[in-house]
């Protein structure tokens, strides 16, 4: 099962893990009150886990965060492939729609929580927003860029054998641009949880980056990083679902990428 | 059904005070069943003439028109093979042929046989389910060729279509156009710049001149053909020693020469 690869991976951290070790517990260079020790790690964790912190468990607050990046990105998707493939596609929906996400794209994501908190509180939907608008532009511009990208030999072929409109998006444009839309996809993602956390971090009653904001006004090394421990695990298996949904999509593409 | 004309087609690219000139006043008509190819220099203009048959650029003054319809958009009357094959990747072999069948409607059962008979007629039954990745590039121009003839276009328009091939694979798959041409005779259109190919394939050569592309010669390869039986021999290199052809591919040569050496290059 685990490659040559992956045992290599593996040893890294496993590596790190005891240089951890080390450096907190054994020889106590780095105090307890700046980064915690593996066994403060591990209380807080049980803490989390069972008992609770910031109003839940460990699995709520996960299940949460989760729930939200979920809505957001699938909202980001659903109106952002439509939207990049259509400007790819048409000339004018480009020229019309390009200008002002030439003013738009430099707006960090960030920027948009204060207005979202404004309009929406502090609730779910301020937050799916914020999520809905970063994760956005990657996908309408990896869209976009695959389409201008396809093959014109391609999408001539298609024309000359009188394929209707809709099924020249279905089965020639989409899956011809479905390398660089994944590759949007998975930098949506990415967007998607580092806006989750800060949204959560600025205001929220329950969440991953929640637990962060209280474990930060509590002084509690432990749980802070428990809080980013579980940020970086459900970013990873997320992104790895993405990757199995990409392979199994893309399988007709695998010669031409190895 | 099945003509192509020509009539005072010019092409210019760009702005048409200031744009360049591609093809300058061309005159052509291929009869219904007839293998014309276009040999001339790089940059001729020999592609953009198969293009517009196409459908894929307009002219720019002039009229094409096949089976006595003007062309004003690409459609499947007017089957086109591409030098780069240009299959859809992430369809298996079956579902590239079929495609241009069912955006004819037809009913399953129907599309069905003719994609088997396509498969056949060009040797792929074995790879009806492969990926076109999977395949040689020789295999996908097959593919590609069975695309095309599935449709039963009224012309068949082949831009270069052996060009990305290996020699051996193009001497066979000139082999195999010869044969499909005696099985399923088609009005077709061979653009190409290796002059063997077209004297072997084509009943008639239209050689080109340099940019601005004007028709200098057209050669009548048929009444040689016929005259010297060369449908005798089944290989392409026993026909290609005969006098008669080494008499004509000479002849196309030094008019093709005629045209790089008054280049200032």
């Amino acid at each position: 099962m685990i490659g040559r690869r992956g045992w290599i991976g593996l040893g890294t951290v496993a590596a790190l893990i005891a240089l951890w070790f080390l450096l907190t517990t054994v020889t106590g260079i780095v105090s307890g009150a700046r980064f915690p020790s593996p066994a403060e790690f591990w209380l807080s964790l049980r803490q989390i886990w069972g008992r609770g912190y910031a109003g839940g468990q460990l699995m709520s607050h996960a299940l949460h965060s989760l729930k939200l990046v979920a809505m957001g990105f699938a909202v980001a998707i659903a109106t952002g492939i439509p939207l990049g493939l259509w400007m790819g596609w048409n000339r004018k929906a480009e020229a019309a729609i390009n200008p002002v996400f030439l003013v738009i794209r430099p707006i960090p994501p960030l920027a948009w929580i204060p207005l979202a908190i404004l309009w929406l509180g502090l609730g779910d939907s301020a937050k799916i927003m914020v999520i809905w608008f970063s994760a956005f532009v990657p996908s309408v511009i990896n869209t976009f860029a695959g389409v201008r990208n396809i093959d014109r030999p391609m999408i001539e072929a298609a024309r000359m054998l009188g394929t209707p409109r809709w099924r020249m998006v279905r089965e020639v444009i989409a899956p011809a641009a479905s390398p660089l839309i994944f590759t949007g996809l998975r930098l949506s993602l990415q967007a998607s949880w580092t806006t989750l956390v800060a949204a959560e971090l600025v205001g929220a009653l329950v969440g991953v980056g929640f637990v962060l904001n209280m474990a930060q006004q509590d002084l509690y090394p432990g749980m802070i990083l428990v809080g980013m421990v579980t940020v970086g695990l459900l970013g990873w298996a997320t992104t790895a679902l993405l990757g199995m949904v990409e392979r199994r999509a893309l399988s007709w593409n695998m010669a031409a990428r190895d | 059904m099945g003509s192509i004309l020509f009539q005072n087609v010019d092409k210019v690219f760009g702005p048409a005070s200031s744009g360049v000139k591609a093809l300058d006043n061309i005159n052509l008509e291929i009869a219904e069943k007839e293998f014309v190819a276009i040999v001339g220099p790089s940059g001729c203009g020999k592609t953009t003439c198969l293009r517009m048959v196409a459908g894929f650029e307009a002219p720019s003054a002039g009229v094409i028109s096949v089976s006595g319809k003007r062309v004003t958009e690409p459609g499947p009357d007017r089957a086109v093979v591409f030098q780069q094959f240009a299959l859809f990747p992430w369809k298996t072999v079956r579902e590239n042929i079929e495609l241009g069948l069912r955006n004819k409607n037809l009913p399953a059962g129907e599309r069905n046989t003719l994609v088997e008979s396509a498969l056949k007629l060009m040797n792929l039954e074995t790879h009806a389910d492969a990926f076109p990745h999977q395949l040689s590039g020789g295999m996908q121009q097959r593919v590609a060729i069975a695309r095309a003839y599935v449709l039963d276009p009224d012309v068949l328009l082949m831009d270069e279509p052996f060009g990305a091939l290996d020699a051996q694979t193009r001497v066979v798959m000139q082999e195999e156009l010869v044969r499909l041409a005696r099985v399923n005779p088609r009005t077709v259109l061979f653009i190409t710049h290796a002059v063997e190919e077209a004297v072997y394939l084509a009943d008639r050569v239209a050689i080109m001149t340099r940019r601005p592309g004007r028709i200098k010669e057209i050669l009548d390869v048929r009444s040689i053909r016929q005259a010297e039986n060369w449908d005798r021999f089944q290989k392409i290199e026993d026909v290609m020693d005969l006098e008669s052809f080494v008499h004509l591919r000479t002849h196309i040569w030094k008019s093709l020469r005629e045209e790089k050496g008054s280049q200032s290059i």
